[in-house]
């Protein structure tokens, strides 16, 4: 009897060892919000911690005279070994809508900024198209000139003293300034209340350092391109984007649940920007400059990209000369 | 203690004098050919038992091959291509500008129905479960990408392609490492199997050789016991014991030798090709990618570079496509290889005058040579390369069907054969052994 309920034991033990049959479970992974390609957190921290006045960097290099008539370059000069080439080779941004992006209709870059590469290749070539578009990040851009992979660079180039040691830049072209773009239900006012919030710039602009400074002290995430910060506020990874009101203007034109909010907190000159050894190609694009703001072609251009969504169509910038 | 110790001693007598019993019985000449007879057709029983399992088992893994493994390593191959071309058509799409051509839009919708059906034929395998629920859970997140960016290029918004960039990268960091690991462990549990498959069964020979031997020492003995020279029923075992001997053994070769040609003739053959066709898929990939960034593309150039020459090599004789041809002994795989060959030199000429073009900013001019929809066009030289290598799996696919077939079919009739065999063993041994034991009656 004993040995009877002491082997029924020791069955049901050995059953109990082998019982736990693999029933399929539902394991339900959390779904991991994807990514834009090369995002990244803060910058490394700058040793400037002000913005560095130690020079006038917007005031650049005088035109050596009028024009030259199209095609036909002083001899030896950075135009005529573009001319001789038969293109300008440009670096641009085919992102930031209405700057400088690539239509999705037309597959073509248009914008802003690419309208004065236009006024430069009518004066170089007499034919506003002999460019040739090289996207670039808004990181590349010093390196790109410096390494002679682009003649030219017009990509929201905000001019700075920082900068104007590494390339050279034209006068100002445009005039713009640092704000916020928010969602439109958000009780963010300005800059001030983003404290704790993630907030999305480019990596290598001015914004991005901009932001580092705010006594606010945002999150910062830094993405390649303009549109990036669009997507990751969407898909709600960001809180807010900062940078010059161009392009959150442009932004904001893309998706009517955003509006740019507070005031301008940071200047925002923009340069078009050469190697920094081609001075001969600094005087000649002011000149071009100087013209297309006097006949028009400017303010043409400023309303058939920006119209009113900056406030009433402004004055061309003032250009400003080093004598 | 005590009472242990008493019930032990108490044990009833009735076995211990049937030990007692036997054991005299054993030693008498009668005794020991009931044993014998007992021996032989219990080993008969086990004979029977071992080899129809033995040989079921091994129709089981040739089935299993042809059935399960190749399918699902065939899937998982699928699943990695398709992810790969819906990336390309989507770039390309993008390139295209405006509304995407009917085509392309097409074609991605293939690729991902193509993902999607073979990875529910991945679903109930136990060979890789994370790369499975990875590619299970993000593959609706970027199809929900792509189609955000769809949404934003109708309107003409730029926003449009940064969705389409981190739909892409999505693809090129999660899901398509995802869909590689599930092909390598798939490749592995088929390269497993085969190996399995093709091993001879050398117990189940062993087996049979030793009831031979056995039966051979029995009549051996009775002959020097009896002194007769010849006793029908155990040589009717013997003959039946040599037949199932030798059945087996030549089912048995005859599957290693067809499983040994379906991976020559198949697996072999179609594993080079589904990488050729990985090359070519890559290699698209990337030159659209160079034309997409614009100006930025040194990095994606430079892998158009490797993944065309690992593809083809100097000149189409090497590199994968060069691999694949000089495996096949078929002359119309051949003839498609060629076909492939010549549309790969070709794309090089014609991706040699895009990267001229790009760089010398005739970007449309690029841009109409990548994704046009005349004959040299280098989309058009891609999709004929790929129909051409589809063509050459299909049929390194099929000859590996062929040869798993006939494997199976040599095992069709061994098995009940094995056990009428067996029974024969059994059944001619104990009348033979009765024979002799009728004389002491």
């Amino acid at each position: 009897m004993k040995a009877a309920v002491l082997v029924t034991a020791l069955a049901l033990a050995l059953a109990g060892c082998g019982s736990g049959l693999a029933v399929p479970r539902d394991s339900s992974p959390s779904a991991a919000m994807p990514q834009p390609p090369g995002v990244a957190g803060s910058p490394a921290p700058t040793t400037s911690s002000a913005p560095d006045t130690s020079c006038d960097a917007t005031a650049s290099l005088r035109p050596s005279g009028p024009l030259p008539p199209p095609g036909q370059m002083p001899t030896n000069s950075t135009m005529d070994r573009i001319v001789q080439r038969g293109r300008l080779i440009a670096g641009v941004d085919q992102n930031t809508y209405p700057m400088g992006f690539r239509d999705p209709v037309s597959g073509q870059v248009e914008g802003f900024d690419i309208d004065m590469l236009h006024a430069v290749s009518e004066a170089l070539f007499g034919d506003p198209n002999r460019i040739q578009f090289k996207a670039i990040t808004s990181a590349d851009r010093i390196p790109a000139l410096q390494q002679g992979q682009v003649d030219i660079v017009a990509r929201t180039f905000t001019i700075d003293c920082a900068r104007a040691q590494q390339v050279a830049f034209s006068t100002v072209y445009f005039s713009a300034g640092q704000r916020v773009l928010v969602d439109s239900n958000s009780t963010v006012a300005d800059i001030g209340g983003l404290a704790g919030k993630k907030v999305c710039a480019t990596k290598g602009s001015t914004s991005l350092e901009a932001l580092a400074e705010v006594s606010s002290h945002p999150q910062l995430v830094s993405v390649d391109n303009w549109t990036d910060c669009l997507v990751l506020m969407q898909q709600g990874q960001v809180d807010a984007t900062s940078t010059d009101d161009t392009i959150l203007a442009g932004l904001a034109a893309q998706d009517p649940y955003t509006k740019v909010v507070g005031p301008t907190f940071a200047a925002e000159p923009y340069g078009l920007a050469v190697p920094r050894t081609d001075t001969d190609f600094v005087r000649f694009i002011n000149a071009v400059l100087e013209k297309i703001r006097a006949d028009g072609t400017w303010t043409a251009d400023y309303k058939h990209w920006l119209g009113d969504r900056l406030g009433p169509v402004p004055q061309p910038p003032t250009a400003r000369y080093q004598d | 203690m005590a009472g242990v110790i008493t019930r032990a001693a108490a044990v009833p007598r009735a076995p211990v004098r049937l030990w007692r019993f036997a054991r005299k019985f054993g030693r008498s000449t009668p005794g020991r050919l009931t044993g014998i007879a007992a021996g032989l057709v219990l080993l008969s029983i086990v004979v029977g038992l071992v080899t129809s399992t033995g040989v079921q088992g091994k129709s089981d893994e040739v089935r299993d091959l042809a059935t399960s493994a190749e399918p699902l390593s065939v899937a998982a191959q699928d699943i990695y291509r398709a992810l790969q071309d819906a990336d390309a058509t989507a770039s390309s799409a993008f390139l295209a500008g405006g509304i995407e051509p009917a085509a392309t839009r097409q074609q991605y919708l293939a690729d991902i129905a193509q993902a999607t059906s073979a990875l529910t034929l991945e679903a109930g395998t136990q060979t890789a479960g994370n790369p499975l629920e990875t590619l299970s859970s993000q593959l609706p997140i970027y199809t929900g990408l792509v189609e955000t960016a769809r949404a934003n290029n109708r309107q003409g918004f730029p926003v449009g392609a940064a969705y389409l960039r981190e739909a892409s990268g999505l693809m090129r960091s999660t899901l398509l490492p995802a869909a590689e690991q599930l092909y390598k462990a798939e490749n592995a549990r088929l390269t497993a199997e085969q190996d399995t498959a093709t091993t001879f069964p050398i117990g189940e020979v062993v087996l049979l050789l030793i009831t031979f031997g056995l039966l051979f020492a029995v009549q051996w003995h009775l002959l020097r016991t009896t002194n007769r020279l010849i006793n029908t029923g155990l040589l009717v075992a013997s003959v039946a014991a040599a037949v199932a001997l030798l059945w087996t053994s030549a089912a048995m070769t005859a599957v290693t030798l067809h499983l040994d040609s379906a991976e020559r003739d198949g697996s072999d053959q179609v594993a080079v090709l589904v990488q050729a066709r990985f090359a070519a898929v890559q290699a698209r990939a990337d030159e659209t990618l160079t034309l997409v960034v614009r100006g930025n593309g040194q990095s994606y150039q430079t892998d158009y570079l490797t993944a065309a020459n690992r593809l083809g090599g100097r000149d189409g004789n090497e590199g994968l496509l060069g691999q694949a041809r000089a495996m096949t002994k078929d002359p119309a795989v051949r003839s498609m290889l060629d076909n492939a060959i010549q549309a790969q030199q070709a794309w090089l000429t014609v991706h040699r005058r895009i990267r001229d073009a790009d760089n010398a900013g005739q970007y449309g001019q690029a841009v109409q040579d990548s994704i046009g929809t005349s004959a040299s066009s280098s989309g058009t030289l891609f999709a004929d390369l790929d129909k051409n290598l589809v063509s050459a799996l299909d049929s390194a696919r099929a000859a590996f069907n062929q040869e798993a077939s006939a494997a199976d079919a040599s095992l069709t009739l061994l098995r009940p054969g094995l056990i009428v065999l067996a029974v024969v063993i059994g059944v001619a041994s104990g009348l033979g052994i009765w024979e002799r034991l009728r004389e002491y009656w």
